[in-house]
């Protein structure tokens, strides 16, 4: 069935299709949808599991993780500052070994307060164990979901998928999607075996115990790193599965137009299709320039990376989050990624998109001058914030009536 | 009798279903409770613990439990316990487990995560009114840091962050806060009047619904008393009318344990270090006034 | 650089007892570092602390692995965890042992230690003080590099939250230690750094996945907690009499351990692979049926009966 949905809705498909068992929620914007959605078809009994309304995303994501351990399969979902507020249970899960999915709608965060995305918000939990997928259209946030169960629950990774998308660009946007059958996807996701580390009566099981001293400590977290990079390999399994079964591609990083491109794009999210219309413009003028977009964000594909990049002149890397006093995490990332190659391309580094602001069209172009001008003189420019002079001209109105002086004290 | 006799012998009778060899400290008020408490709940229980002494229970590979424990983190028991229910509802619904197999969840906290950081999510479980049953065991302060002053330390006790002149705030009132929820059932007790806790915790297990357990916990580390003192401090809690013996159901407050003749607050207080700015080197009569008058006025209250 | 390890337990001021030494030292113009090392166990649980002292700034931390001088303020220790104890000690490491027992005892005990001094507790001063004090008195000595004056002092600095009588007392008994082993003044030598060349590879591996019902902190298994012997905590011992017991088993709900099991005889038996020697038992039992004896007695008794039956 094709139907137009929004990126909450396809979401709350995604779950309804994988059978959750267990649904732990707590309302916030602009993730909402996806939970009201989901107690609708409770209520109706379209779907049988039990949701439960927690306090905060903390206690939210502590009962999911309990659940899981118990041995149900579970879905929950948040945003932004609950993401956060739940933090110290996030790499509670991980370390747990809990599969479940975690939908986060991307929003930026306080302070200043406000509610479009930038990526913020799923980059603060890059390190927590949790796997990252990261989705550029309603379709991939469905199929998403449906991956991130198997992911989690492959036994040769038990660990919890966080699969994000970005709020009002996806979250309230309606796309077609293509919403498969219940069969197809049985026949894609076996039901849920929690395996040996799950709780019932009559078997003692201890989780998530204390342990004293450094060595053992080491060993258990080294174990989720490593179960995280078998990750990559089983992803590329699940993946190809996937095709197998539903006709599409979720490979861990999307390449388009990237044949014969001597310059390339890289970033994640929905804006990403933004870029993919400026490649097709720029192609149409004859320039030779792709996208690359990791879907995959944890376990980070790093070999990935490094095929597709191996004798590429230069890359624009669009970050859409600001690490305070460093700058773009992606940037970072492809850079330690790449530092093996003999021939590296040049990297200039782009941060633009931070709570929701436009990438204009103009600004890809322009990006690709810039890299180009880049590859042919040898000097690479700094890390530019993308901000025009009217918004700083508007800025400037901003402040004129909020008062101050405007020196430094 | 040697350390071998016990294994020698093969002749013992009864073991402690809650396993020894755990570190708590010697004399600890809270793990004499917890036997008594496991004895009646059985293995058939999942503990969520919240950070606290008791998380040192189970360090791995060690726990004394013959049943099952989830640690969850400070603020989040009850949410782990919530989680922990639902699913085991599911699987018995969805027909996946069989009903022989299902558990209760027991949280198990200190007063530092139950008179504080956990008490939004105790609040919640009991909105929600989650079947379980919380167990806090209360040694008045932060004990597993090296006790420090909580919510639940009672006023002028030293603490490792009140060691001038005790702690000046009011131990809250968390028995009242838990009944105001109309739990199905709210009790106060002490693991040194055995046959009070166990009535509660028989009771409590008949019920269905939130049902919790405010257990004081003498504390020798904490509350500056030599470990062989434990039991005595602990009765002394009760019969000077420090430590209430009560319960919530029904809408109602009983207490179970009426001292007959309550014994002078400062027998119970001279015997702790915590307490022992106001015995030397000058005896603090008007603060020990107070203190005894907090206690008459609560009494003067009760039937 | 002198690398000093105490061994005590919980209770017995081995922490203030390496703060003292390490304030001494500093006092006489050392570069110091002092830290406690404990793990989640408690009161009566083996604790360790570590001082360091050198004429140049301290870069090494945390363990030493190879000691100048080995503290041990709680005898019992060395029959229970010699390995700990000893570790690392070599010829010229010197063993400093506060027991009533005599030295030559020891010196049969344990031939591996080298050098050797045994404290003995003084029955005049600092009585019901606790090991810690004696044990940085004599260890102050042992170095020969930390003169009274400044052992007081640092007596005075890191017991100054406490009343003067309290101060004087341990002043008192610091300086009764000093003189207690001052034949061995300076026995203590800096010990060298390690060479390269003697320093072991580490014999690092590559960890591989495991699978997660082993790679997860889980325990599938109830009560291994019995496995852990905090019996090896109790410096005294409760024993029950059974002529004086009416198996009233009020000690066995008593126990914060679940300690005391029901012999099939009815009478009480003491777990004492457990037993912390917390002593509830000794001041609960109605008929004074149970009492408190030191270890060190009890397993005199054990030998006594153990050669009775030769």
């Amino acid at each position: 069935m094709r139907k137009l949905l929004t990126g909450n809705s396809a979401a709350a498909w995604g779950a309804r299709l994988a059978e959750v068992d267990y649904l732990p929620v707590f309302p916030i914007t602009p993730q909402t949808e996806i939970i009201e959605t989901l107690a609708e078809w409770v209520d109706r009994s379209e779907l049988d599991a039990r949701l439960t309304t927690l306090e905060s995303e903390h206690s939210m994501v502590t009962a999911a993780g309990a659940a899981a351990a118990t041995g149900v399969r579970v879905f929950t979902a948040t945003s932004s500052q609950g993401l956060l507020y739940a933090m110290e249970m996030l790499y509670n899960l991980a370390g747990w070994r809990t599969p479940l999915v975690l939908v986060n709608v991307s929003r930026g965060l306080s302070a200043p307060i406000t509610l479009e995305p930038d990526h913020n918000d799923v980059l603060a939990a890059r390190d927590s164990g949790f796997l990252q997928l990261h989705c550029a259209t309603c379709q991939e946030v469905l199929d998403g979901v449906l991956l991130g169960y198997r992911l989690a629950e492959d036994m040769r990774v038990r660990l919890p998928v966080l699969v994000n998308l970005d709020g009002f660009y996806l979250s309230f946007t309606r796309e077609p999607v293509i919403i498969p059958t219940q069969d197809q996807v049985r026949a894609f996701l076996p039901p849920f075996d929690p395996g040996r580390n799950r709780f019932r009566g009559g078997e003692p099981v201890s989780q998530a115990v204390a342990v004293l001293g450094g060595g053992t400590y080491s060993y258990f977290r080294y174990q989720a790193h490593l179960a995280a990079l078998e990750a990559k390999k089983v992803f590329q399994e699940i993946s190809a599965d996937f095709k197998t079964h539903f006709g599409r591609a979720f490979d861990a990083i999307e390449t388009y137009r990237c044949e014969d491109a001597d310059i390339l794009f890289v970033m994640m999210g929905s804006f990403a299709t933004k870029a993919r219309e400026a490649v097709d413009r720029l192609r149409d003028d004859g320039r030779k320039v792709g996208l690359l977009r990791p879907r995959l964000l944890r376990p980070f594909p790093s070999q990935a990376f490094v095929r597709l990049l191996s004798g590429r002149a230069g890359v624009a890397v669009i970050d859409q989050n600001l690490s305070t006093g460093l700058g773009g995490v992606l940037y970072t990332e492809l850079a330690a990624a790449l530092y093996p190659l003999q021939r590296r391309p040049v990297l200039v580094s782009y941060v633009g998109g931070l709570g929701g602001r436009d990438i204009t069209a103009g600004e890809f172009y322009a990006m690709v001058e810039e890299v180009r001008q880049a590859v042919t003189t040898g000097r690479v420019p700094p890390p530019r914030l993308l901000f025009t002079e009217s918004e700083m001209q508007s800025v400037r109105g901003l402040q004129r009536i909020a008062g101050g002086k405007g020196r430094d004290a | 009798m040697s350390e071998q006799d016990v294994a020698r012998t093969g002749k013992k009778r009864r073991q402690s279903p809650l396993g020894a060899g755990t570190p708590m400290c010697a004399g600890c008020g809270g793990l004499q409770a917890l036997h008594q408490i496991y004895d009646l709940v059985g293995d058939k229980t999942v503990f969520v613990n919240a950070a606290g002494c008791m998380t040192l229970l189970s360090i791995y590979p060690f726990t004394p439990f013959p049943g099952s424990w989830l640690y969850t983190a400070m603020a989040c028991a009850p949410a782990g316990a919530q989680g922990v229910r639902d699913a085991l509802d599911v699987l018995l619904s969805k027909g996946r487990i069989r009903p022989e197999q299902d558990q209760l969840p027991v949280v198990l906290t200190g007063d530092g995560s139950a008179y504080g950081m956990g008490l939004s999510a105790t609040s919640a479980a009991i909105d929600r009114g989650l079947d379980f049953l919380y167990i806090c065991y209360d040694n008045e302060g932060y004990g597993n840091t090296g006790h420090q002053y909580s919510a639940a330390t009672p006023t002028g006790a030293r603490t490792a962050t009140s060691r001038v002149d005790g702690y000046s705030g009011v131990k809250k009132d968390l028995f009242t806060i838990w009944s105001a929820h109309r739990p199905a059932y709210v009790a106060t007790a002490i693991g040194t009047e055995p046959a009070d806790l166990a009535r509660k915790v028989k009771k409590a297990l008949s019920l269905r619904g939130p049902r919790l357990l405010l257990v004081l916990a003498p504390c020798p580390t904490g509350w500056g008393f030599e470990p062989a003192r434990m039991v005595e401090i602990g009765k002394l809690a009760v019969r000077t009318g420090i430590w209430p013996l009560k319960e919530y159901s029904d809408g109602a407050v009983q207490h179970t344990m009426v001292p007959s003749k309550r014994v002078a607050v400062e027998d119970y207080l001279h015997l702790q270090g915590r307490f022992r700015h106001l015995f030397v080197p000058v005896r603090n009569d008007d603060k020990l006034a107070a203190l005894q008058l907090q206690v008459d006025d609560y009494w003067s209250h009760i039937d | 650089m002198y690398r000093i390890r105490f061994h005590g337990r919980g209770g017995q001021g081995i922490k203030t007892a390496s703060r003292i030494l390490g304030t001494a030292l500093f006092l006489e113009g050392f570069e110091v570092q002092d830290a406690p090392r404990y793990g989640a166990e408690r009161r009566g649980a083996p604790i360790f602390a570590y001082v360091r002292a050198d004429d140049a700034p301290i870069h090494e931390r945390g363990v030493i692995h190879r000691p100048d001088l080995v503290v041990v303020a709680d005898d019992t220790l060395l029959t229970i965890t010699p390995a700990q104890v000893l570790e690392g000690i070599a010829s010229a490491s010197v063993v400093l042992i506060y027991s009533v027992r005599s030295e030559s005892w020891w010196r049969q005990q344990f031939p591996q230690i080298g050098q050797m001094v045994v404290l003995r507790p003084d029955r005049g001063t600092g009585v019901g003080l606790p090991a810690g004090i004696f044990c940085a008195g004599a260890a102050a000595a042992l170095l020969g590099t930390v003169s009274r004056e400044a052992l007081v002092k640092a007596v005075e600095e890191e017991l100054a939250a406490h009343d003067s009588a309290l101060v004087e007392s341990n002043r008192q008994a610091v300086l009764a230690a000093y003189e207690a082993v001052s034949v061995s003044h300076g026995m203590v030598h800096s010990g060298v750094p390690q060479p390269v060349a003697k320093t072991a590879a580490p014999a690092w591996i590559d960890v591989s996945r495991d699978a997660v019902d082993i790679a997860a902190p889980v325990i599938h298994a109830g009560t291994t907690s019995r496995l852990v012997k905090t019996g090896l905590w109790r410096t005294r011992r409760p024993v029950i009499d059974k002529e004086k017991c009416r198996r009233c088993l009020q000690c066995c709900a008593w126990c914060p351990e679940g300690g005391i099991l029901v012999g099939e005889d009815g009478f009480p038996m003491i777990d004492y692979e457990h037993c912390k020697g917390c002593l509830v038992c000794v001041a609960q039992c109605p008929f004074k049926a149970i009492r408190a004896i030191p270890e060190a007695q009890a397993k005199e008794e054990r030998d006594a009966q153990a050669s009775d039956r030769q």
